[in-house]
Parts: structure tokens; sequence; C-alpha cells
């Protein structure tokens, strides 16, 4: 009998329109992107970039550990002898298209060479840039090494 | 046996051992891993690094498991609290001093230390303090040095002592400031350097060429036999993308036990020559240019046809037998016999009643266990130092090992005696020791004229001939240099004499990979496959160098390099000889002389066979990937008989060939002494120079000539190719 008059009443449907009700004057969550952005962790994984020493000199040191981590086999490296004798990679490139962002990579790296960014705005228009090579990785390293550095540090004590 | 068997306990099972072993090899054959780094069971136990300690009940401390004798009723724990808690203190102790390398060293991934760091190692160091720093010096262009990261098990000391028998390492100053060196200005230039990179446990010894080019774990391990000495060494191939990265020994205790000497470790560097051939070439108007396979083979068939029956070819002793054995066919179907492997021989008047098939004699294992060796012309440690390093454990078990040589080459153990002559005539001394043991007997027939030249015999010949009669088993092992010399008829005739008077085996030391192998797959003039005499012989190398047919096939040869006398040939005016050349590498001398070149690959990107100096068929498939168009030699062959309207049905696989082979050739190697050798009528000519005689060990074939490494080591270096000729990539 009760089943019946509320199958009649549509009173489940009433239930769910009170939600929609009491929303109606809740404080909006909708960004307008790109003009507003939505916070970000610092733990936040984005693009790739390979860091530099502050003096200048690479960080990798072509152990391979990320290209062997790499769930996605994302990673390809090549090294060799360079020419103050130490260990450095010819090629490290990362393609974006394989990459799934779960930043194992970074974890993997001994000295923190290769990071994941905050950075996520970027677009290709041409086949082949999704291959981000070393220039171009070291190039994002240089350019926000700021943002990268203050990033580590704020994660640095639940580490 | 029973009285020497014992049983002790070790972890609680009963197990047989020898009272007298070391506790080690006991639970080894146990299955119960003890760690490990000094003790390796082709050397000396040291018993420096004290990660073996085990207990064993009823002694008041943990023992050394490498060092510890059994003892009848022994009880041994290698997994109790006190066995574990000793060895992890141990490891704490050697990690003192090490640094944090494992990212940057190429040992990782294949670190005995790693390992047992991961089993043993604490998680957190305890050590504050400063660690120690060893400063590198070089040692030579194979092995690299991190001394860093040495634990001073002493493994490679004791490998240039007790294997290389020249101590060229060794430990200077004590306690954690040990510190392993060289002498001083001097480096590590034994033919078997290289082996201790693989001994070395940690990352202190690397190879060089190798350096920081890959990861232990990306790379594809392919066995393979080495091409470079008769022995046939069992080595793995490392690759990465179809490309070598490195060699290494496969442990074959007949063979190479698990040694590899430097030529097989290190000839790989040269298959990324900068004249390596990834395509044919065809000569067209004076100018070469690349072409394709079809265009290449058709050329090279109608020039090859043109020649009609005048055809010959020269390969190289280190070819497969499927090669050998397709090209002496297709030559055969073509109407012609002038095939030779012999590119250095200078003598040819016995070919037709030598041995058929020259070999050592005797299993290559069998060679240290010999009690008397005359080793006749043979720069034994240059041309196959892993025999060498047998005739080395033969000398320090007490065996008496003496030379014959055209000049003094040191070699690494004590030497019963060297007798020595002038390049043309050292040969003289072995008609003397045929003289000698012929005494108050009746001499050899036919060889008076022979023995006539020869200088009476002194007490060191006597003394010498004794030796081979009393001594045991023993062997006359005829070298490279024996026969190369324009006098080697003269040299068999007179071995074969000694060895019978006295007793003992004649062995030759042949060139190449396979001499053997080709032997019997019939590339000689002389001889059909399976090692019958021809109906009709045709020219063999000499004579196919000094008066070159109207076609000549050149496989996996440079003539500059390879045949004495090569250096000359010119290119006959158009119209006239027609070379097609089968090489891997362009080189110098093959485009100023031949028509055609086509790619093929070496013994590392080729299905093959080789028969080794003790008779063993070794079978390998190919590991690496070719360069481009490049093609299996064998393969190629193939086509090219098609092309020449002479098809070889049947084989379609290198397998198949080398069965079809060695159904040819049966299962038992020939006698040296089965059939009478009369010596040769007419003298040849006797005069030659050391040089020509015995080549550098780098230089013997077109791989080892580009193998940059070995260039330029001691004996690379050494190299005494003329100017200009010789090859440095
Ligand atoms: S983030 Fe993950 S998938 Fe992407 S490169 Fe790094 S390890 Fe590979
Ligand atoms: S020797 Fe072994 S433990 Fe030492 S740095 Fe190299 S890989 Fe690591
Ligand atoms: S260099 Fe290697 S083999 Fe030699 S003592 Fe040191 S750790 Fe042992
Ligand atoms: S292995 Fe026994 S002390 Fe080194």
């Amino acid at each position: 009998m009760i089943s019946a008059i509320k199958t009649l009443s549509l009173w489940d449907l009433l239930l769910g329109l009170r939600v929609t009700l009491r929303n109606l004057f809740v404080k909006k969550v909708t960004i307008q992107y790109p003009e507003e952005r939505t916070p970000q962790s610092p733990r936040f994984r984005g693009l790739h970039a390979l860091r530099r020493y502050p003096n200048g000199e690479e960080r990798c040191i072509a152990c391979k550990l990320c290209q062997t981590v790499c769930p996605a086999a994302a990673i390809t490296i090549e090294s060799d002898v360079a020419e103050d004798g130490t260990r450095r990679t010819t090629r490290y490139d990362i393609d974006l298209f394989k990459c799934i962002y779960c930043g194992f990579c970074e974890e993997a790296c001994p000295v923190d060479a290769v990071v994941l960014t905050r950075l996520y705005e970027y677009h290709m228009e041409q086949p082949g840039q999704n291959i981000m090579t070393k220039d171009k990785l070291l190039g994002i390293g240089d350019k926000y090494e700021g943002m990268i550095a203050a990033d580590r540090s704020a994660d640095a004590p639940y580490r | 046996m029973s009285q020497d068997k014992c049983t002790i306990q070790v972890n609680g099972v009963e197990v047989e051992a020898r009272p007298g072993q070391m506790l080690i090899e006991v639970t080894d054959a146990e299955g119960a891993y003890v760690p490990r780094f000094c003790y390796h069971p082709k050397l000396s136990v040291a018993a420096n690094c004290r990660m073996c300690l085990v207990e064993v009940e009823n002694a008041p401390k943990p023992m050394p498991a490498c060092a510890t004798p059994v003892a009848p009723g022994m009880k041994v724990h290698t997994k109790s609290r006190k066995a574990i808690d000793a060895q992890r203190a141990v490891m704490e102790f050697l990690l003192i001093n090490h640094p944090l390398d494992c990212p940057i060293c190429d040992q990782g991934g294949e670190c005995e230390l790693q390992d047992l760091a991961m089993g043993f190692g604490r998680g957190v160091g305890r050590f504050s303090e400063a660690k120690r720093v060893v400063r590198d010096t070089s040692i030579g262009p194979l092995v690299s040095t991190d001394m860093t990261r040495c634990i001073h098990c002493t493994r490679c000391v004791r490998f240039t002592q007790e294997v290389g028998g020249l101590q060229e390492l060794g430990t200077m100053g004590r306690g954690d400031r040990v510190v392993i060196s060289t002498y001083i200005e001097q480096g590590v230039n034994h033919e078997l350097s290289g082996n201790i990179i693989d001994l070395c446990p940690v990352g202190a010894l690397n190879s060089k060429p190798f350096r920081f080019s890959a990861r232990a774990w990306e790379m594809e391990q392919r066995p393979l036999i080495a091409g470079h000495d008769c022995l046939g060494s069992h080595i793995f191939a490392h690759l990465m993308g179809g490309k070598v990265k490195r060699v290494v020994p496969a442990a074959c205790e007949e063979i190479n036990e698990t040694w590899a000497s430097d030529r097989d470790r290190f000839s790989y560097e040269g298959l990324d020559a900068p004249d390596r051939l990834a395509e044919p070439l065809l000569r067209e108007n004076g100018h070469w240019r690349a072409a394709s396979w079809d265009e290449a083979l058709d050329a090279a068939a109608a020039g090859l046809r043109r020649a009609g029956g005048d055809l010959a070819a020269l390969l190289s002793p280190s070819a497969t037998v499927e090669e050998g054995y397709l090209l002496q066919r297709l030559l055969a179907q073509m109407g012609s016999a002038s095939i030779d492997h012999r590119l250095r021989r200078r003598d040819f008047r016995s070919q037709d009643t030598e041995i058929e098939v020259p070999w050592l004699g005797m299993p290559v294992a069998d060679v240290e266990r010999l009690d008397q060796v005359l080793v006749v012309g043979a720069n034994l440690r240059k041309e196959v130092p892993l025999l060498a390093h047998r005739l080395r454990k033969a000398a320090v078990r007490g065996a008496g090992v003496a030379f014959l040589n055209p000049a003094r080459y040191p070699m690494h153990f004590p030497v019963a005696d060297a007798l020595q002559g002038t390049p043309a005539d050292f040969w003289l001394h072995l008609a003397t020791l045929v003289r000698a043991a012929a005494q108050g007997g009746e001499t050899p027939p036919g060889m008076a004229e022979l023995l006539g030249k020869a200088p009476a015999p002194e007490e060191r010949h006597r003394q010498a001939v004794a030796r081979l009669r009393e001594g045991g088993r023993s062997a006359i092992l005829l070298g490279n240099i024996a026969l190369r010399h324009p006098r080697f008829a003269d040299i068999d005739v007179l071995a074969a004499a000694l060895a019978r008077l006295t007793g003992s085996t004649l062995g030759y030391i042949t060139e190449g990979a396979n001499a053997a192998g080709l032997a019997l797959a019939g590339a000689l003039p002389h001889r059909e496959a399976g090692g019958r005499a021809r109906a009709r012989a045709g020219a063999n190398a000499a004579e196919i160098i000094a008066r070159p047919p109207a076609g000549l096939i050149l496989f996996g040869i440079e003539p500059g390099l390879d045949c004495p006398g090569g250096a000359g040939w010119q290119r006959a005016p158009a119209g006239g000889r027609f070379v097609v050349a089968f090489s891997a590498f362009r080189g110098e001398s093959l485009p100023a002389l031949a028509d055609v070149i086509l790619p093929i690959g070496t013994f590392f990107e080729t299905d093959g066979t080789f028969v080794n100096g003790a008779g063993q068929w070794q079978s390998f498939s190919a590991a690496a990937r070719l360069p481009g168009e490049a093609r299996p030699g064998w393969k190629v062959l193939r086509v090219l008989a098609e092309r020449l309207g002479v098809p070889q049905p049947g084989q379609a696989t290198a397998a198949a060939i080398a069965a079809e082979v060695r159904k040819l050739a049966g299962e038992v190697m020939p006698d040296a002494l089965a059939r009478q050798r009369p010596a040769s009528a007419i003298a040849a000519a006797g005069e030659v120079s050391l040089q020509e005689l015995d080549l550098p060990m780098y230089q013997v074939d077109a791989l080892l000539r580009r193998a940059h490494a070995l260039q330029l080591t001691a004996d690379g270096l050494a190299g005494s190719m003329p100017e200009g000729e010789r090859l440095t990539a």
C-alpha cells in the first residue's frame, strides 16, 4: 500500500530534487578556466624536467634507473663516457604519449635529476613533438628551477 | 675411495666429504649458499674477505668456510644466528669504505657486493667518519679502474700471479690503506688480462671499451664460439638492440675453462668499424657505387662465367665449415679445384703426404696432462693464448716444456729448454734432434740428405730426446711459425720422424679458427670434402697468389694484409681478371683489386660451425644483427651458385650443410703418424724474415685489425705491419 503511494507520488524524484534545491543556494565550485585556476599540490605530476646543480652541472648520471622503472617504457636513454670522464647520457628522451605521469621516474632517481613539474598546459602541433629530448627537458629545468626547488622543499618534511 | 670419505653435518643434514676439502666446496655441492668474495674455485685460497664465516660446533669462533678443511664429524651451520651475525658484521666493515656509487658503477646490477649487501647489509650506515678515496691510475686500454670500490679480495692479484704467470698486480700499504697497484710505470699487458674484469667481484675493475655504455639488465646474452684461434673458446655476446656491447667467457671446462683471451673478448669492437660494409659495391667505369643485391650478384655471376673454368678462390682460415663447403662445391661445379685457405703457408711440397686434417692430436684439456712437450715454431702466447695457459699448467705441475724457435719468446712458466736458430735455419735443430734420437739405431729411410745438413748433436739435444722418450706422455707441437715456414715440408717430416722415434704425439697449432673444419669441408686444392684426395689437384694458395687466374673469389680476406705477396697485386687492365670479394669490411686492398664486393657477416652475425684444434665440431647461431644489406656468407654463396646455374639443392639451413659435411668427414680425426712421409726431394728456398713468419697477434684477421682498444695495447702497438698498411681504426 505504502509503496504504491510512493510510486504514484514520485517520492524518489522529490527526494532528488531536494538536493538540487539545496545546492541552488550553495557557493559555486566551477572554475572559469583559463581566467581561474585550481590550487595545485607541490606533489602535482605534470610535465617532466631535468635539473642541474647550482654550478650548472647536469644532475643526471645516466644510471638508467628511471628508464628501468618506467611502467610505460616511455624513457629512452643512451649513455657514454663524457669528455671529463664522467658518466653522462648522450640521449634522454621521454615520450609524452606513452607516459602515464605516475612519477616513478622521479622516485627512482638517486640524484633528483628527473622531476615532474606542476606544468600541465602544453600541446603538440607536429608529429614528433611528443618526444621530450634532453635539451628540451634541461631547458624546462633551467626555466622552472625556482618552482621545482620550492616544491621539493615544501614536500620534504613529509618524505 | 671410500676410506677417504667422511661424513659431516651441514645445517643438520649428513653429507659426504673428503677430509681436507674446504668447507665451502661441500656447502656449495650441498646447495647451502655461503656468501663469499675472495674465494674462487680457479684460484688459491686467500681467506682475506671473511665474508664466508660459518658456525662450526665446538669451534670457539666462526670459521671461514673457504679456508676451513673438513674434519670427520664436523657440524656446520650456515644459517644459524651466530653465522648470520658474523656475516652481517663483516658486511658492515666492508661497506665502511665503499662509496655509494652503484648508479654510476658499471658493475651495478651484476655486483656481488650489491647482491650480498641486499642480503646481509644493514639498512642504515653507522659510520660517520671520512671514507677512503683511492686515486686511479690507468693500467692499460682494456681494463678500467675505480679503485675506491676495491674490497681487497686480491682475486685480481692472484689471477695475474697464478693464472697469468707474470705478476702484474700487487698490493701496497696495510689495513684499510691497502691499494691494488701495478709495478711503477707498468700496465697490465698480459694477453689474458681481461679476465680480471670478470673476477673482480665489485666494480673496481671493469671493461674500458664497454665503460658506461649499457646496463647489465638491458642486455641479452647469446652463446657463441670465438673465431680468432684454433681453440674455439666458448663465449657469450651481450647485445643491446642487436649490437654487441661486450663479450664475456662462457664456462667450458674442456676448452677455455672459465677464461677468455683478450683477443676473443675485445674483438667485437671491430664490428662497428667505419669501413664496415652495409651494401654491395660495384665497380663501374673505374668508380665504386652502391648496388642492389640483384645487380651485384648478376655482375658477379656474369664476370665469373666469363672466366670459365679458370677460376680460383682464397678464403680466410676463419671462415665457417658451411662457407668453405659451399665455396669449394661452387668451384668444383664450375670445373676448378683451385681453392685454398692456407694463405700464409709457403711450402706445399708435402701437401699430399701430410696429415689430412691438421689438429692438436689430443683434446685441449689433455695438453695440461702432458709430461714432456716440444713446441716447434710457435710464438705460443700470442698465437693461442689459452693453449699457452694449458701448457703453463702442465709446466707448473712439473712437465718439461721445451721450445724450438727462430726467436726467444718470453714465456710465463719455466721452460725446460729453448733451442734457437735463425729464422731460415732454426729447424735444423730438429734434424739434429732426429740424429740424436736415431743414434746407434738406423736413421729413418730417405732422410739421409736432410740429416746430413744438421750439426752433430750436443748434450742438450740428447737431453731433449731423452726427455721426450722417457718422460711419460709426450708430444711435439708444430705452431704457426713452422706452418708458415718455407721449409715446412722438411720440418713436418723431421717432426714426424722424431715423434716416431720418441713415441710422442704429433700435433699442429693451426692458423685461424677453423683450419681443421675447412680441411674437412674440402676447401683445399688437393682434397675434397671429407679429406679424400682429389683426382686432379688445383692450384694452392701460393700459386694462386703468384699467378691469379681469370676469375678470382676472395672470401673474408684483405689480400694486402692476409696474403703474403698479396700487397703487390695490381688490378688487371679492363677485360682481364675478374675479382669477386666477399667481405665484411671495405679496407684498402679490396677496392684496389675487386670488381664486386659483397657484404657478409662476421662470426658474430652468421650461423656457422667451427671445428677446433681438438676436432670438436661446434655450431653456433648468429648473435648480432647484420648491418644494412649485409647477409651471412653461406646464404650469399647459395644464391650466387644459383645465378651461376649450379644450384645447390637441399640445404636451406647452416645446420643442414654442416650435417652433410660431417657425414662426409666421419667422426674420427686422423693420426698424424699414420702415413709414412717421404722426405721431399727438391729443396725449397729457405730465406725468410722473422716478421714474415710471426704475425702480431692483433693483426691476424680483418675484425681484429679494426678492434680499437686491442690496437692500443702493447701487443697491438707492436703490430709490425708496414706503415700505412696498419689499420688502427
Ligand atoms: S612519470 Fe611514470 S610513465 Fe612517465 S616517464 Fe616517469 S616513470 Fe615513465
Ligand atoms: S661495486 Fe657494486 S656495490 Fe660498489 S658501487 Fe659498484 S655496483 Fe655498487
Ligand atoms: S680490484 Fe677487485 S679483484 Fe682486485 S682486490 Fe680489489 S676487489 Fe678484489
Ligand atoms: S671467501 Fe672465505 S674469506 Fe673470502
